[in-house]
């Protein structure tokens, strides 16, 4: 019994080093482990390598007002809204506007109210974060035809309004490449938060991008709700719960593109000493010490990009409706490289020119 | 009248056991207690008596603790005493037997007894000692009981020798009984009387309240009266007539059930045939009754409570499905037919618990009139309320049934248990019903609001109305009745002509099934 | 008068108490209270309100019905759901002259809420089961299957980029036009942007038809005597088990109406932004704060309403939007707290005046 106690505290010892003082790699832990499953190696604490956004030639749009209105939940989720927050602040930053951000109530249902206090305050760009602002924003962009709107994911069929839509598959692909490589157990999970066409065309890259590396790498696909049922990206537990259930079948790599409930994954696999893989932002740098970890990569959705860009198109009088899309090439999509853990980086690499020179085609369902 | 007579029996000591001092208690809604005064001399059976819901109840609940007294003081051997719960009381030497027994039925004599109190050794029950004892106060109060024997499987009577053991086991040495013989049959209201003086000869003392004054007279030492929440009289029960206490707690003349002519006619408007129930354990709670009833005639169900009483009116009402039988109402066949239907063909229907199944207590009179007729005139307008028609029924129903109440929209929990009960009595008989059961309908009203409901049972009976009259009070069922049935677990087991029936032979009946020792009005 | 002391009390005792809670997160209450004050009545905001209104009414009173016989529907949140989806779907498929397409819409929606409703109804009455449980139960069911049954069988193609899921929209004969073009009659002129919604008259109708059910007809005297009384109303000959499940449908006929606001009005389709999540449990509240009555659901309904619709204005001057949702739980406390208080007094009033109107009889005669 005691002698158990002593192991136990010597291994947690070990364990409390290990984390400090953020080396490579340990013999301590990993031999515990199976040797068939891939187990959190990643170095921590690495700072961000994302260029900052803009250049110096950007405009002065001193005097312009900008607003933006979050999806449910607003900042601190640690993914989208957060994202979408850094775009509009580093435009202020650079491009001098004035801005605004507002989130809605619990239920969203404010949401039409809010951007039309933002159009008639005088801004005059006004900015919905996520596909969700769609219907509204088709009625209010008729009623203010003078203000340009974007909508983040989503497409308004109104002259003053431009959607700003992402090549996820495109991401998605790399860093199932990046499972593939990192696998040792030769079967990798998916956590989809609600099963939306949106979520399915992350589902259909990654799984592309498994198969590019190792045809014969299983691929687990979990939706946490059906379409209509939204409450899927907001539900930790319920993330947690059936990423433990991955991890548990075999997975050692989960990609989640489930929003909130991403950081339940994540718990899930700092618990199983196994990989996940971020959504939307860099999600290494929003994570404590001890699940950095355990995140092999992230599909970079670069949201700021877009809403930087669409500011800066905004000033330019380069917003004239229709959708901007941002992929590969245009820098706005990427992976994260943090934590050191991604086997052949430079394969992804090359991946990722074959796909920017449209050598690979990556599917969307 | 009545002179008061100090109680002045020789040898008694003078500081009284339990005194009560200008005790004063309200509530919403019923009679309170105000100004009592009550001295009880240690060592007596003291008698406090008086009508239903004069608030001798609520008294003894504040001796006990139950409840506590807005103003007063009560003295416990001279003390002053605040109980804040029974459990002071008992620490005081003060224990009570309800009216409704508080045991536990699967439970032994011996463990009953020692509930809550049990003494221990190691940590363990230590049965041995509770056997010793039990056996001993058995023995010096004259209370023998066999403990090891299931209290479910006992008697009333034995049930309440068992409740009075587990008092007197806490150390109690004032006992409050509260209407001890309510639930008992005449030759067990005997043995308790006995035990009772015994347990008066071993110092023990004892307040016992009744409404029963043959009993109290017989029994007591002191009468104290308490009429209409307070106390009116002390009686000397040596030179006290029943009269003489009856017009003290009513305070006018008591009615008679008088013998009148009978109105009995050929029609049957009420046959039952072989109505049969069972438990869910298929025990017969109901077993092969049969009877009918004419117009302008009252059938009285005599029997102690619990032996189908309950299962026949839920049967007739249509509130319970029989295992077999039949039930007519005026040559139709309604065995199947929902309560609703029954009551809009014409039957009446006075519920033993007023309360719980009688009236919305929260609602207006006017809409505690409708309750059992809200799918007739003049209550409704097809699917509407015709809340005209309905206040002006009830309008009708205060006037002609006394029901006193300042106005027809106070809720119904605002009025006494009388002016209830003619509130009920009113809506069923204005509804002028072909039939009717009528389940205590008097239990818990005053003296006049008692003869008030007699005189309009016998009026709507001179009218045709056949009734079943269900009721705990042999003097009711004997004075109201035109024939008498006696039920005993179930089965009707005495056909009686209530002219000739004496109580003796009814309680024979009543507890045995049969008439043996039942005397020579057999 | 005691009625009204009741919940203007609760209101200033939750008033107090968050100014309690935003002092001690280093807020200004006088700041929050002045944009609710004055913000929070501007004709922007009063529309706002007016539009919430609706439908919490609507839920508020399809909980009250369950309430007036102890029926505790929290199953109002499912059977609006997939009723307005039903009837969203229904209104899309056809298309009629202007007053029966929408009856069409609205008498689809209340027979699902009504279906819905029943289930629980028939579980309590044949088997005993809890209706609180079922209910619950039967919320996530109805996610699941509305969820289902949109992606499956009902859904709108989607536009290319588009990824709203919803059903086709409604033609225009099948939808309710804002008020603003009537109200500018009475010389109130609302921007193009802000939008009164004629569905607040589906909430009057509501309102008029639960008063006469519940307190003009038989029926409504049977579900009252049931709820106060149970075993008294089955003496009175009414059917238990059949009072229960005809209670559960029109609860949940009317809960079926509670989803259909935007779906008539200006989204003219379903998509889980125009039919928003919630709403059953806002109902609960409401009917809580109004004790059942008419019209003080009508009163809780605005006023929890007006709690939401300052969200807004706080949000957009920076200030904790929170606040409001707190403010509500303080309420619903203080307010069921009041109730209680105020209901003791009148008992004893009632009492003591009983007693004064009639004294006892004489005391001593001897």
């Amino acid at each position: 019994m005691l002698l158990l106690l002593a192991v136990a505290a010597l291994v947690a010892a070990s364990c409390a080093s290990k984390d400090k003082t953020s080396t490579t790699s340990n013999g301590g832990t990993s031999g515990g482990t199976s040797a068939s499953a891939a187990t959190c190696q990643g170095k921590t604490g690495e700072k961000d390598t994302a260029k900052p956004l803009g250049s110096v030639g950007d405009p002065n749009g001193s005097g312009k007002k900008v607003g933006l209105v979050f999806d449910v939940g607003g900042r601190g989720d640690k993914s989208f809204n957060d994202s979408a927050y850094n775009g509009i602040e580093a435009a202020a930053k650079n491009m001098k506007v004035t801005i605004k951000t507002l989130e809605p109530d619990a239920s969203g249902s404010n949401r039409a109210e809010l951007m039309r206090g933002l159009a008639t305050g005088g801004y005059t760009m006004i900015i919905g974060v996520g596909f969700a602002f769609a219907d509204d924003m088709a009625k209010i962009a008729k009623d203010f035809p003078n203000t340009k709107f974007a909508i983040v994911d989503g497409v308004v069929k109104q002259p003053n309004t431009t959607g700003l839509l992402f090549a996820e598959e495109q991401g998605s692909f790399l860093v199932g490449a990046a499972a593939a490589q990192a696998s040792k157990a030769k079967q990798v999970g998916f956590v989809g938060g609600v099963e939306t066409a949106l979520i399915k065309k992350f589902e259909a890259g990654y799984k592309a991008g498994v198969k590019q590396i190792d045809p014969n790498v299983k691929v687990d696909v979990k939706y946490l709700t059906p379409d209509g049922d939204f409450s899927g990206f907001k539900d930790p537990a319920k993330g947690e719960t059936t990423a433990k259930g991955l991890y548990a079948n075999g997975d050692d790599v989960v990609y989640h593109a489930a929003g909130l409930s991403g950081t339940g994954v994540f718990r899930a696999a700092t618990a199983a000493d196994r990989l996940a893989i971020g959504v939307d932002s860099n999600q290494y740098l929003q994570v404590p010490p001890a699940q950095q970890k355990c995140i092999l990569t992230s599909m970079i959705k670069r949201v700021d990009v877009a809403v930087y860009t669409a500011v800066k198109a905004y000033l330019t009088g380069g917003l004239k409706g229709g959708t901007l899309m941002f992929d590969l090439k245009n820098g706005g999509i990427d992976f994260a490289t943090q934590g050191g853990q991604i086997p052949d980086t430079k394969k992804l690499e090359d991946l990722k020119q074959q796909i920017i020179d449209g050598k690979i085609t990556v599917p969307t369902t | 009248m009545l002179p008061s007579a100090e109680p002045r029996a020789p040898g008694r000591a003078e500081v009284p056991a339990v005194e009560l001092r200008h005790i004063v208690k309200r509530f919403p809604g019923v009679v309170a207690n105000r100004d009592v005064n009550l001295a009880v001399q240690r060592g007596s059976i003291h008698a406090v008596i008086g009508e239903n819901g004069a608030g001798k109840s609520t008294l003894m609940k504040m001796l006990y603790g139950m409840q506590r007294p807005d103003s007063g003081t009560i003295l416990v051997d001279g003390a002053e005493v605040s109980f804040r719960s029974p459990n002071d009381a008992i620490a005081a030497g003060v224990g009570m037997v309800h009216q409704h027994f508080m045991l536990a039925d699967n439970l032994t004599v011996l463990e009953n007894v020692i509930l809550g109190r049990e003494p221990r050794r190691f940590g363990m029950i230590d049965r041995s000692a509770a056997r010793r004892r039990i056996a001993e106060l058995g023995a010096t109060y004259g209370l023998p009981v066999a403990p090891d024997a299931l209290v479910e499987d006992l008697g009333v009577g034995q049930r309440q020798r068992v409740e009075i053991l587990k008092v007197l086991y806490r150390g109690a040495r004032i006992l409050i009984l509260d209407e001890p013989t309510a639930v008992l049959v005449p030759q067990e209201v005997d043995e308790l009387f006995a035990n009772l003086s015994e347990l008066k000869r071993e110092g023990i003392t004892i307040i016992f309240i009744s409404h029963k004054l043959d009993e109290v007279l017989a029994l007591a030492d002191d009468i104290t009266v308490i009429r209409a929440g307070t106390t009116v009289a002390t009686a000397d029960p040596r030179t006290a007539t029943t009269r003489d206490l009856a017009e003290l707690m009513v305070g006018s003349e008591l009615p008679t059930p008088e013998t009148r002519d009978s109105t009995v006619t050929t029609d049957v408007q009420v046959r039952v045939n072989g109505l049969t129930c069972r438990s869910a354990h298929g025990r017969p709670l109901l077993d092969d009754v049969s009877f009918t009833i004419h117009r302008g005639e009252i059938v009285g169900i005599a029997g102690v409570e619990g032996n189908g009483q309950t299962e026949l009116i839920e049967a007739l009402m249509g509130l319970r499905d029989p295992d077999a039988g039949t039930i007519e109402l005026g040559g139709v066949d309604v065995t199947r037919w929902s309560t609703r239907r029954r009551r809009e063909a014409g039957l009446g229907y006075v519920p033993e618990d007023r309360q719980r199944h009688g009236l919305l207590l929260d609602a207006p009179l006017w809409e505690n009139e409708m309750l059992g007729h809200q799918s007739q005139p003049p209550n409704v307008k097809g699917p509407w309320i015709d809340g005209g028609g309905a206040r002006q029924r009830t309008e009708e129903i205060v006037e002609r049934f006394d029901v006193r109440t300042p106005n027809i929209d106070v809720t119904a929990n605002a009025l006494s248990g009388g002016n209830q009960q003619k509130l009920i009595i009113g809506r069923e008989l204005m509804a002028e019903p072909q039939a009717m059961v009528a389940a205590h309908p008097t239990r818990g009203v005053d003296v006049g609001a008692q003869a008030a409901i007699w005189d309009q049972l016998r009026a709507a009976r001179s009218t045709g109305l056949a009734t079943l009259l269900v009721s705990a009070d042999l003097q009711e069922l004997i004075g109201l009745s035109d024939a008498l049935l006696v039920v005993f677990e179930g089965r009707v087991v005495a056909r009686l002509d209530p002219s000739t029936a004496t109580p003796q032979q009814l309680g024979s009946y009543m507890t045995r099934g049969d008439a043996r020792d039942a005397g020579p009005a057999a | 008068m005691l009625l009204l002391a009741a919940p203007l009390l609760a209101v200033a005792v939750a008033v107090a108490a968050s100014a309690l809670v935003l002092l001690a997160t280093g807020n200004s209450p006088s700041k929050v209270f002045w944009v609710m004050a004055v913000k929070g009545t501007k004709t922007e905001a009063v529309v706002s309100m007016l539009n919430r209104a609706g439908p919490y009414y609507i839920s508020g009173v399809a909980v009250a019905i369950g309430f007036k016989m102890n029926l505790f529907n929290i199953g109002v949140e499912g059977q609006y759901r997939l009723a307005a989806l039903l009837a969203a779907a229904a209104g899309a498929a056809v298309t009629l002259p202007a007053p029966l397409h929408v009856l069409v819409i609205l008498l689809v929606a209340m027979a699902t809420g009504a279906l819905w409703a029943v289930i629980p109804g028939l579980l309590k009455a044949t088997r005993g089961v809890s209706e609180v449980i079922s209910t619950i139960m039967l919320n996530a069911v109805a996610g699941g299957v509305t969820a289902l049954l949109l992606e499956q069988y009902l859904k709108a193609p989607q536009e290319q980029g588009g990824y709203t899921v919803g059903t086709r929209p409604i033609g225009a004969s099948g939808r309710f036009p804002s008020l603003n073009a009537a109200i500018a009659h009475l010389g109130i002129h609302l921007p193009a942007a802000n939008r009164l919604q004629a569905y607040i008259f589906v909430a009057v109708a509501v309102g008029v038809a639960y008063h006469l059910l519940v307190w003009r007809t038989r029926f409504g005297f049977d579900l009252r005597a049931s709820g106060s009384n149970p075993s008294a109303a089955e003496a009175s000959g009414v059917d238990a088990k059949r009072m229960i499940v005809a209670a559960m449908a029109i609860s949940g006929a009317f809960a079926g109406l509670v989803g259909l606001s935007q779906v008539l009005s200006e989204a003219g389709r379903y998509t889980s932004d125009t039919v928003i999540g919630g709403l059953g449990f806002t109902g609960i509240a409401v009917a809580l704060l109004g004790r059942n009555h008419p019209l003080g659901i009508a009163l809780g309904a605005l006023l929890w309403a007006f709690m939401d619709a300052v969200q807004t204005p706080l949000a957009n001057e920076g200030l904790p939007k929170q606040i409001t949702a707190i403010m509500q739980g303080l309420i619903v406390l203080s307010v069921v707290v009041a109730y209680e208080v105020v209901r003791r007094t009148a008992a004893r009033r009632e009492a003591s005046e009983l007693r004064r109107a009639m004294p006892a009889p004489e005391v001593v005669r001897a």
